[in-house]
C-alpha cells in the first residue's frame, strides 16, 4: 500500500497546497496592490515548476532538452505578448 | 424559401452570377469525367486516403497553385479598376469584397500551402526518413486547410465575400457594419485552416527532432530542413493566438458579446493587437522556408557548399525570437503612446539584422562558387536585389514617427509585395522546379522557364514600384477609385501593365508544365541537377518507402561526399520496411469541419450541432483504433528497387 | 514493433517517445492559447459597461472548492501513473476513475458559478468584462469536460486490452493534459479571482 504513495507525490501535493494557502493571503489581509500582485506571482510560477518537473516528469527521458526548451520559449513568449500588450493597450494609451 | 434567402448574394452581378454557372458546371464536369473513368476507387484509395507525405505535399502544391490563380485573378481585377481615375469596372462593394479575399487567399490558401507543399515533399527525404512522425495527423492537417480553402471560396456566390480587408478590423468587421454573412466566412474559414497548419507545426518539429537518419546531427541538417524547423516552431506558438482572436470576432459576431465592440466596454483595438501578434510571426513563418530554398538552390548551382551555414542558423533562431517582439509596427499610428511606438520600433530595425547576414552569406557563397544560371538559381539571383528594395523600405517603416507618413498608403502596399513577391513566391517557384523532377520524373523546361521568371521579374516591378512613389505622394490603400485630379493616374496605369505582364508570366509557367508533361524525357535518373543533399539519392520519382535502406550519414553534404569522397551511404542490408495505413478518418473529419463551419457561418445550428458529434465521433474512433501499420516485404523492396534503377 | 524493456512502458518504443515529445510541443501552443486569453482579460477587466465587476460577483467558497478539487485530481493522476509504472493495473483504474470523478465535480461547482453569475447580471453579453471572464474560465471547462471523455476511453481500453505500451502512452499523455490544466487553473485562482477579490 505504501508504494502506492510515493514520497515525491505525496510531498508535492502538500507544498502545492501550502502554495494555495500564501496566496489566500491577498485575499484575507490587507496589502498594497504590488505586495499582493508579487506574491502571487511568486506563489503562481512556484506551484507551475512544481507540476511541470516533480509531477510531469519533464526531465526524465533523453528529450529533456527539447521539453525544457519548449516549454522555456513557451513562457518568455507568454509573458511577453501579456507584457507587451498591457503596455501598448493600457499603461501606455494616450 | 425564406431559409434560402439567407445565402442569396448582397450584390450580385453579372461576373458573380456567371461564375456560379461555371463553378456548377466545373462540379458536374468533374463528377461525370470521374465516373466515365471509373476512377472513385483510385481517387479513394490513392489520394483521398493517402498518409504519404509525398502525396500529401502534391495535394498541397495542387491546392496552391489553384489558389494562385484565384489570387491572380482578384489582383488583376483590382488592378483593372485602378487603371483609369473614377473607373466604373467594379464598385466600391465588389472593390472591398475582392482586395480582401485577395489578401485571404494569396496569404491563407496559396502562400502557406505552396510552403507546406515543400516542407512535406522535401523535409523527410532530406533527412533519411521514411515519413514524418504522425503520418494520419498529416492527413488531417491536409484535408483541414482544403475545406477552409474551400468553405472561402464559395463565399462569393453563396451568401457574400468578407469585405474588411485581410486584416478584418473591427469595428468595420462587426455586426453593425458588416451585415451579410463575409466575415462569418472569414472567421470560420481561416479558423478550420489554421487548425490544420498547427498540427503541422507539431508532426514536423518531431519529425525533425527524433526521425533523422543516424549520424545527421542538428548542425549537419541541410539548411531547409533548417529552416523547416524554426518555422515550424514560429508556427507552434503563433497560431494558437490567432485561434483566440477568431474565436473573439465569432463570438462577438454570432453571439452578441462585448470583446470589440465600441459599446458596453469593448475594446476594438484589441483584435488588431491580437492580430497582429499573430500576423508578424506569419510573414516570417512564410519567409523562412524561401530562405531556405534559396539556400538550398545557391548552394548547388554555385557547386560549393553554402557560406556561413552557422550563422545561417543562428539568424534563424533569432529570427524566430525576435518576430514576437515587433508586432506593433503594423500599427502605430492607433493611439498608443511614443514610448510603446520607440520600444517596437527598435525592436523592428533589430529584426533587419538577422535578415541582412543572410543575404550577406548568399552573396559568399557565390562569390567563390562556379554558377550555373538554371531557371531556379534565376529566379534566386533575380531574388536579391529585388527583395533588398523590398526589405530596406520596410526599415523605412519602420520607424514609427516617420511611419505616420507611410502607414496605409500605397508606400506600404509596395514594401510588402516586394518582400513576399520576390520573396516568397520566387522562391516558391524555383523549388517547384528544382524539385519537380524528384516529385514527377521529369524536368520542366529550361527556356520556358527562365522565360517565365524573366517575365515574373519585370511584371513585378513594373507593377510596384511606381505605387512606392504614389504612395509618397499620398495616395492611400483600400480605395476603389481616385479622381483625375489627384495625380495617380500614370503610377496606376504602369501598375495596371506590370499585373498583366506577371499574369503573362503565370501564364507561361502553366504552359511549361504542360509542355514538359508532354515532351520531357523520362529518363533523368536520381539526381539531375548534381545535387548535395539526401533527397538527391534516392530515384526520381520516389518509391513510396523513400529509402530501400536508411542511410548513414557522416557530414553537413551527405550525398555530395558520398558522390566526391566515396563515402558510403547505404552500408545495411535490405529488411522489410514499416509503412503506416491508409485511412478514410482524416477525409471524413475534414468533411465534417466543411458543415460544422457552414452551419457556424449561416447559423444553421441542427447542422452545427449534428456534425459536431460527427466530429467528436471520428476522435473517439482514434481514441479506440488499434492501427500498426503494414509491412513491405523484403522481395518487393528487391523488386522496386530493380525497375526503378537499382539501388545507390 | 521494437519494445527497449529498460524504459517504463510509455516510453518502450520509438513512436511512444515521439508522442510523449508531440504532446510537450502542444502544451507549449496551449500556453500559447491561454496567454492570448489571459492578455485579453487584463485589458478588458475593468471594462464593464454597466454591468458588474469582478469584485462585484466573485465569491471565495465555490473558487476554494473547485481550486482543491483541481488540485487534488492532479495528485490521484500522479498517483496513477506511479502505479502504472509498477504494473498495479487495477490501483491504477481506480486512481484515474477518482481524478475523473473529481474533474466531474470540478465541473459541477463550476456550472453552479455560471448559473450563479446569470442570475447577478453577469452574462456574457453583458460586457467586454464578462465576455472575457466566461470565455477564459469556459475555455479551461471545456478543456475539462474534453478531458472526462478522453480519461474515460482510456479507461475503458485499459480495462479491455490491459497495460500495453499503448495504453500506457496513451495515459501517460493524458496525465499531461491534466497536470497543465491544473496548472492553467492556478493562474486563473490567482490572477483572476483572488486579483479581483483584492
Amino acid at each position: 500500500m505504501r508504494e502506492l504513495f510515493p514520497m515525491k507525490q505525496v510531498m508535492g501535493f502538500v507544498f502545492s497546497l501550502l502554495l494555495t494557502v500564501i496566496a489566500l493571503a491577498v485575499y484575507f489581509l490587507d496589502m498594497s496592490f504590488a505586495t499582493g500582485i508579487t506574491i502571487l506571482l511568486v506563489t503562481a510560477f512556484i506551484q507551475a515548476t512544481v507540476q511541470l518537473v516533480v509531477f510531469m516528469h519533464a526531465g526524465e527521458t533523453e528529450d529533456k532538452a527539447s521539453i525544457y526548451s519548449n516549454a522555456f520559449f513557451g513562457i518568455l513568449l507568454a509573458v511577453i505578448i501579456v507584457l507587451g500588450t498591457l503596455l501598448t493597450m493600457i499603461w501606455d494609451m494616450g | 424559401m425564406e431559409f434560402f434567402q439567407r445565402f442569396a448574394i448582397p450584390h450580385p452581378s453579372p461576373a458573380i452570377y456567371a461564375s456560379m454557372v461555371a463553378i456548377v458546371l466545373t462540379m458536374i464536369a468533374i463528377v461525370v469525367g470521374v465516373t466515365y473513368f471509373k476512377k472513385w476507387g483510385y481517387l479513394w484509395r490513392e489520394w483521398l486516403t493517402t498518409v504519404d507525405h509525398k502525396r500529401i505535399g502534391i495535394m498541397y502544391l495542387i491546392s496552391a497553385l489553384l489558389m494562385l490563380f484565384r489570387g491572380g485573378a482578384d489582383a488583376i481585377m483590382m488592378r483593372a479598376q485602378l487603371a483609369a481615375p473614377e473607373n466604373t469596372l467594379l464598385d466600391a462593394q465588389h472593390y472591398n469584397e475582392i482586395f480582401t479575399t485577395h489578401g485571404v487567399v494569396m496569404i491563407i490558401f496559396m502562400a502557406m500551402p505552396f510552403i507546406m507543399a515543400l516542407m512535406n515533399f522535401v523535409v523527410p527525404l532530406q533527412i533519411g526518413a521514411r515519413d514524418v512522425a504522425f503520418p494520419r495527423l498529416n492527413a488531417l492537417s491536409f484535408w483541414l486547410f482544403f475545406m477552409g480553402a474551400m468553405l472561402f471560396n464559395i463565399s462569393f456566390v453563396v451568401g457574400g465575400s468578407p469585405d474588411a480587408g485581410w486584416t478584418s478590423y473591427f469595428p468595420l468587421a462587426g455586426n453593425e457594419f458588416s451585415t451579410s454573412v463575409g466575415t462569418n466566412y472569414y472567421m470560420i474559414a481561416i479558423q478550420i485552416a489554421g487548425i490544420g497548419t498547427l498540427i503541422t507545426g507539431i508532426n514536423f518539429l518531431v519529425t525533425i527532432l527524433k526521425m533523422r537518419a543516424p549520424g545527421m546531427t542538428l548542425m549537419r541538417m541541410p539548411m531547409f530542413t533548417w529552416s523547416a524547423l524554426i518555422t515550424n516552431l514560429i508556427i507552434v506558438f503563433a497560431f494558437p493566438v490567432l485561434t483566440i482572436a477568431l474565436l473573439m470576432g465569432t463570438m462577438d459576431r454570432l453571439f452578441g458579446t462585448h470583446f470589440f465592440t465600441l459599446d458596453n466596454g469593448g475594446m476594438d483595438m484589441l483584435w488588431a493587437n491580437l492580430f497582429w501578434i499573430w500576423g508578424h510571426p506569419e510573414v516570417y513563418i512564410l519567409i523562412l522556408p524561401a530562405f531556405g530554398v534559396y539556400s538550398e538552390v545557391i548552394s548547388t548551382f554555385s557547386r560549393r557548399n553554402l557560406y556561413g551555414y552557422t550563422s545561417m542558423v543562428a539568424s534563424m533562431v533569432v529570427i524566430s525570437l525576435l518576430s514576437f517582439t515587433v508586432w506593433v509596427h503594423h500599427f502605430f499610428t492607433m493611439g498608443q503612446g511614443a514610448l510603446t511606438n520607440s520600444i517596437f520600433s527598435i525592436t523592428t530595425m533589430a529584426i533587419a539584422v538577422p535578415t541582412g547576414v543572410k543575404i550577406f552569406n548568399w552573396l559568399l557563397t557565390m562569390w567563390r562558387g562556379k554558377i550555373v544560371v538554371t531557371t531556379p538559381m534565376l529566379y534566386s539571383l533575380l531574388f536579391i536585389p529585388l527583395f533588398t528594395i523590398g526589405g530596406v523600405t520596410g526599415v523605412m517603416l519602420g520607424m514609427s514617427a516617420a511611419d505616420y507618413q507611410y502607414h496605409n498608403t500605397m508606400f506600404l502596399v509596395a514594401h510588402f509585395h516586394m518582400v513576399i513577391i520576390p520573396g516568397v513566391v520566387f522562391a516558391m517557384l524555383a523549388g517547384l522546379t528544382y524539385w519537380w523532377p524528384k516529385m514527377f520524373g521529369f524536368m520542366l523546361n529550361e527556356k520556358l522557364g527562365k522565360a517565365a521568371a524573366w517575365v515574373i521579374a519585370a511584371g513585378t516591378l513594373l507593377a510596384f514600384m511606381p505605387m512606392f512613389f504614389t504612395g509618397l505622394d499620398g495616395q492611400a490603400r483600400r480605395m476603389y477609385t481616385y479622381s483625375e485630379t489627384a495625380g495617380y493616374t500614370t503610377g496606376n496605369m504602369i501598375s495596371f501593365v506590370g499585373a498583366a505582364i506577371l499574369a503573362i508570366g503565370f501564364v507561361i509557367i502553366v504552359y511549361n508544365i504542360y509542355y514538359s508533361f508532354r515532351y520531357a524525357p523520362r529518363n533523368i535518373g536520381s539526381d539531375p541537377w548534381d545535387a548535395r543533399s539526401l533527397e538527391w539519392a534516392t530515384h526520381s520519382p520516389v518509391p513510396d518507402y523513400n529509402f530501400a535502406v536508411t542511410p548513414q550519414v557522416e557530414s553537413r553534404e551527405a550525398f555530395w561526399d558520398a558522390k566526391k569522397k566515396g563515402h558510403v551511404l547505404f552500408k545495411e542490408e535490405l529488411k522489410k520496411i514499416h509503412m503506416p495505413n491508409s485511412s478514410g478518418v482524416p477525409f471524413i473529419m475534414s468533411a465534417l469541419f466543411f458543415v460544422f463551419g457552414f452551419g457556424f457561418i449561416f447559423s444553421i445550428w441542427p447542422l452545427v450541432i449534428i456534425s459536431g458529434i460527427g466530429i467528436f465521433a471520428c476522435m473517439a474512433h482514434r481514441s479506440f483504433e488499434k492501427d500498426d501499420g503494414f509491412y513491405i516485404p523484403v522481395e518487393e523492396v528487391k523488386e522496386t528497387e530493380e525497375k526503378l534503377g537499382g539501388a545507390k | 514493433m521494437k519494445v527497449d524493456q529498460s524504459l517504463p512502458l510509455e516510453y518502450g518504443t520509438e513512436q511512444n517517445q515521439m508522442n510523449i515529445l508531440g504532446f510537450w510541443i502542444f502544451l507549449g501552443a496551449e500556453i500559447m492559447l491561454f496567454a492570448t486569453l489571459f492578455a485579453s482579460y487584463f485589458t478588458l477587466e475593468h471594462r464593464i459597461g454597466s454591468g458588474p465587476s469582478g469584485a462585484e460577483i466573485f465569491e471565495i467558497t465555490p473558487v476554494l472548492i473547485e481550486t482543491f478539487l483541481l488540485l487534488t485530481s492532479s495528485f490521484t493522476i500522479g498517483l496513477a501513473i506511479h502505479a502504472m509504472r509498477l504494473g498495479r493495473q487495477k490501483a491504477m483504474m481506480g486512481f484515474l476513475a477518482v481524478t475523473l470523478l473529481l474533474g466531474l465535480a470540478f465541473l459541477g461547482v463550476e456550472i453552479y458559478e455560471f448559473i450563479h453569475y446569470y442570475h447577478v447580471g453577469a452574462t456574457l453579453q453583458t460586457s467586454a468584462f464578462t465576455a472575457i471572464l466566461l470565455t477564459t474560465l469556459g475555455t479551461h471547462g471545456a478543456h475539462v469536460t474534453l478531458g472526462l471523455f478522453w480519461g474515460l476511453f482510456i479507461l475503458i481500453q485499459i480495462k479491455k486490452r490491459g497495460l500495453t505500451p499503448a495504453t500506457a502512452n496513451k495515459s501517460f499523455i493524458f496525465s499531461l493534459y491534466w497536470h497543465f490544466l491544473d496548472v492553467v487553473w492556478i493562474f486563473i485562482f490567482s490572477f483572476i479571482y483572488l486579483k479581483g477579490m483584492m
